[in-house]
């Protein structure tokens, strides 16, 4: 093999947004964000080195305006037939560089899925937010607050919860929602973002869908405080923290669709979530081979490159056959969702969908955790070497396993897709 | 956590004797008045309390001289019968904070290879043992074989690469070597421990002063974990050493193997035990399904016994090699190879089940496990750099290939 390109994926996958976008992404990525990255550990909390790469990633090339329709000065990308491969793509060159950006930057997109993806557009929210992302060259950042303090997991597991658990609360009062609550670790919080995306409940308890409502709240509004961001084992570039919001008012058509749509089109943002968190494994995946590929074979053992002896090469030769695999599994998740309703599958938002793809990502997950720590150990006394880039890829991809209410809430969904479980 | 984690992770108490078991409890209280208990002040302020706690536990409490002879002015740990001691005290330290403990380790096994009973070195014992027996705080570094460099025929010990060599000169040796990596601390170290290639009599162990002329280190390496014990490469530019600075032979340099294999064990299975207990907390506080305490779900309870049986079964392990270690003869007639490969082999299966438990634990504490002000993620992070330093280079396969050559004889590997 000539060149980390040539990990297998589907041909026939590839959106006609692939080829040349791949290579702008990669040619800024390379000059802008691979030199740096080794500092961004330091920089979690100022954000000194990391917010000037955004501004040039985001505003300037513009990849937050990218799903907006052209009539509002976006690319139209929501409503295209590859919105999926497009951003796998994106998210896969981002892990290369550094996973921590890329969640950053994918987590924009989140919420402003849920009003931009058929059958679920609101025009009107679509415009109104329209201006803070295309209008500006400057990075701009949105989250989507699911998380809270009792549990992220259960939020997300809305086919058996439906709800039940969430603690934020939406009142109508006249034309306007009056929402209370605290959300904790969103990507992008920690004082960055600029608009939420906000799973609420209209009635404390409920497992009825009509109550869950998802509501989109500017920052800058009287009642939100935002804390500090933590500090965590990796994914510097994205800073995580408490959103504590205090009767704050938003206008009643903030709401993304009304009763009983919301929780469908926020249900399609768990497998959108689960094929980036696909490409970012994959991507820093594939810079694993890179740095490994250096490492074994400018390194002996026996005198021989390491790559040379045979024990060696089972090793090695397991990491890339997984990294091969990993990456045609997450193009096919990708096209999952881009085939939406079509021959391939169920509705984005079917238990068969999100199960199947959630079942990827685990999988996927799991051989990236293992592939780095193998990696990390045929380095030896390099592996946690920072200078060598797969001990920063291993603490950050950790995470991507965890989150999105982790690794047991897959196995769940994937037991009770395949085996049609009912008390689980 | 409300329960006793020595009735938990049991280790036969029997092979210490009244003196370990106080001088374990000693350790035990240091750690949990002065980190335990204290992590967020700790964790907030690391780098300028990580000394000050060292100091308290090497010098007031006198671990530094534990194990030195009592006529070099130690605590005279010095015979192997004290193995399971100082394995135990390693695991409280390593309980506490990783990187104390790993200093410690390295300490302990370049020591067991010049005092103890059966091959103390009187010359450099009563060279090392006043600095140690001292009222400062010492940091000595090792720097093992590993990786060569393509293109580059190297010197061998056991596959691995010599890459310092030492070569006898008028009054003594000089060492030589570039670019060495120490496993850890060589920032810091007042004294570097180095296995070089010694000529005709195979590899060797050089002692070499931290402020020798001669030494040069390089800028300060970010690593993973064990950020305290700042790394740094090291250069040997034909460094002069006395005579009694050198030990020569393959034995000594398996010593030091099979000791650090059995004191970084008990770090990484101290790390591992204290993971054991945040998680324990967090298994019966946090709630999913809006109602079941996490360790009363089966799948998750699934999840917590496996975290259980790795450190349970790592522990065991270990304080089976610490008995092999003190009674050879009746495990193995003495047999050093066996001794060797048995080493090897459950240091990498410890260091390997400690990795996995508590990347598996993590699983179940969702982002809590990867903030730092809940501490696992340090023990996560301490215990990986510990097991891919310990391996060397190229992950388990040297370790197979010298388990490969006890068991099967192979000579061509
Ligand atoms: C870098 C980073 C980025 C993040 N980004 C976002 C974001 O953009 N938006 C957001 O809202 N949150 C975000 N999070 C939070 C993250 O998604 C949650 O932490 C995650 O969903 C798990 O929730 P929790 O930590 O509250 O754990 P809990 O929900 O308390 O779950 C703990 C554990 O319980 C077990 N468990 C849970 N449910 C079940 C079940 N049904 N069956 C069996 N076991 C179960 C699992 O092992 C799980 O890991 C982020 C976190 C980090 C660190």
């Amino acid at each position: 093999m000539k060149h980390f390109d040539e990990f297998s994926r589907p041909e026939e996958y590839i959106s006609p947004f692939d080829r040349h976008f791949r290579h702008v992404i990669r040619t800024y990525l390379e000059k802008e964000v691979v030199p740096y990255r080794r500092k961004y550990d330091e920089d979690w909390k100022g954000h000194l080195l990391i917010e000037p790469a955004f501004d040039k990633l985001m505003g300037e090339l513009g990849l937050q305006k990218s799903l907006f329709p052209q009539e509002h000065g976006g690319w139209g990308l929501a409503n295209s037939d590859y919105v999926f491969r497009v951003a796998y793509m994106l998210c896969e060159e981002l892990g290369r560089a550094d996973t921590g950006m890329a969640v950053a930057l994918a987590v924009t997109f989140w919420p402003l899925l849920v009003i931009m993806v058929e059958p679920h557009v609101n025009d009107r929210l679509i415009k109104e937010f329209a201006p803070m992302f295309c209008n500006t060259k400057k990075a701009v950042f949105a989250a989507n607050a699911m998380t809270e303090p009792q549990g992220g997991s259960d939020i997300e597991n809305m086919g058996l919860l439906g709800g039940r658990t969430i603690r934020t609360s939406a009142r109508l009062d006249g034309d306007e929602w009056v929402i209370n609550g605290h959300k904790l670790w969103p990507t992008n919080s920690g004082g960055v973002s600029r608009l939420f995306g906000v799973p609420c409940t209209t009635k404390a308890g409920s497992n009825d869908t009509n109550d869950f409502a998802f509501i989109y709240v500017p920052a800058d509004l009287p009642g939100v405080t935002q804390g500090g961001a933590y500090e965590k084992a990796g994914m510097a570039a994205d800073k995580n923290g408490d959103i504590w919001f205090e009767d704050v008012r938003v206008p009643s058509w903030y709401r993304a669709h009304g009763p009983g749509k919301d929780a469908d089109a926020f249900y399609q943002l768990i497998p959108f979530g689960q094929v980036a968190s696909c490409a970012f494994l994959t991507g820093a995946m594939l810079n694993l081979y890179e740095r490994l590929y250096e490492f074994v074979s400018t390194r002996t053992y026996n005198n021989r490159p390491l790559k040379e002896n045979d024990a060696i090469a089972a090793i090695i030769g397991r990491i890339a056959g997984d990294i091969d695999i990993c990456r045609i599994l997450g193009h096919e998740a990708a096209m999952i969702g881009d085939r939406r309703n079509k021959p391939y599958g169920r509705p984005l938002t079917s238990e068969d969908v999100v199960g199947r793809v959630r079942n990827i990502k685990d999988f996927v997950s799991d051989r990236a955790v293992d592939c780095f720590g193998k990696g990390m150990d045929i380095l030896g006394h390099y592996g946690a070497d920072r200078d060598w880039d797969i001990e920063k890829h291993w603490r950050d991809i950790k995470m991507v396993q965890l989150w999105m209410g982790g690794k047991q809430l897959c196995q769940m969904e994937a037991a009770r897709y395949f085996f049609n479980c009912e008390t689980l | 956590m409300n329960r006793n984690v020595d009735e938990l992770f049991v280790y036969p108490k029997q092979w210490m004797d009244e003196e370990s078991r106080s001088v374990a409890a000693l350790v035990r209280q240091w750690a949990d008045r002065e980190i335990i208990s204290k992590r967020m002040e700790y964790r907030e302020n690391y780098a300028a309390l990580f000394p000050e706690k060292r100091k308290k536990l090497c010098l007031d409490i006198g671990l530094q001289r534990l194990t030195l002879p009592v006529e070099h002015g130690g605590f005279g740990w010095s015979g192997i019968a004290n193995t399971p001691g100082i394995l135990t005290i390693l695991c409280e330290i390593g309980r506490a904070d990783a990187a104390v403990a790993a200093i410690a380790a390295v300490k302990y096994a370049i020591l067991a290879t010049i005092s103890l009973d059966h091959n103390r070195d009187r010359k450099l014992c009563e060279t090392l043992a006043p600095l140690y027996a001292g009222d400062d705080l010492r940091t000595p570094a090792l720097i093992l074989p590993g990786a060569g460099m393509s293109g580059q025929e190297s010197p061998l010990f056991r596959g691995r690469a010599l890459l310092a060599g030492v070569h006898s000169v008028k009054g003594g040796y000089a060492v030589s070597g570039t670019n060495l990596r120490p496993l850890f601390g060589g920032h810091l170290a007042d004294l570097f421990c180095v296995v070089c290639e010694g000529g005709k009599e195979g590899p060797c162990i050089a002692f070499v002063p931290g402020d020798a002329a001669g030494v040069e280190r390089g800028p300060q390496i970010l690593t993973t974990g064990l950020n305290a014990c700042v790394n740094a490469d090291v250069t040997f530019h034909d460094v002069l050493i006395p005579k009694e600075n050198v030990i020569k032979g393959d034995a000594a340099v398996e010593e030091l193997y099979v000791w650090l294999n059995l004191l970084l064990g008990g770090v990484s299975t101290g790390a591992g035990t204290n993971f054991f207990e945040i998680l324990s907390d967090w298994s019966e506080t946090r709630v999913i399904k809006g109602r079941t305490m996490l360790k009363e779900n089966p799948l998750c309870a699934s999840v917590l016994a496996d975290v259980a049986e790795e450190i349970a079964l790592a522990k065991l392990l270990l304080y089976d090699l610490a008995e092999l270690i003190t009674r050879p003869e009746e495990w193995s007639n003495g047999n050093h190879k066996r001794v060797f490969t048995y080493a090897s082999m459950i240091g990498s299966r410890v260091q390997q089940s400690v990795t996995r438990a508590i990347n598996r634990g993590l699983e179940l504490m969702g982002s809590a496990g990867y903030a730092k002000e809940w501490h696992a993620e340090k023990h996560w992070r301490d215990v990986k750099t510990i097991g891919s330093i310990l391996c060397g280079v190229a992950a388990e396969a040297p370790v197979k290939m010298d388990t490969a050559r006890f068991f099967y004889n192979c000579t061509e590997i």
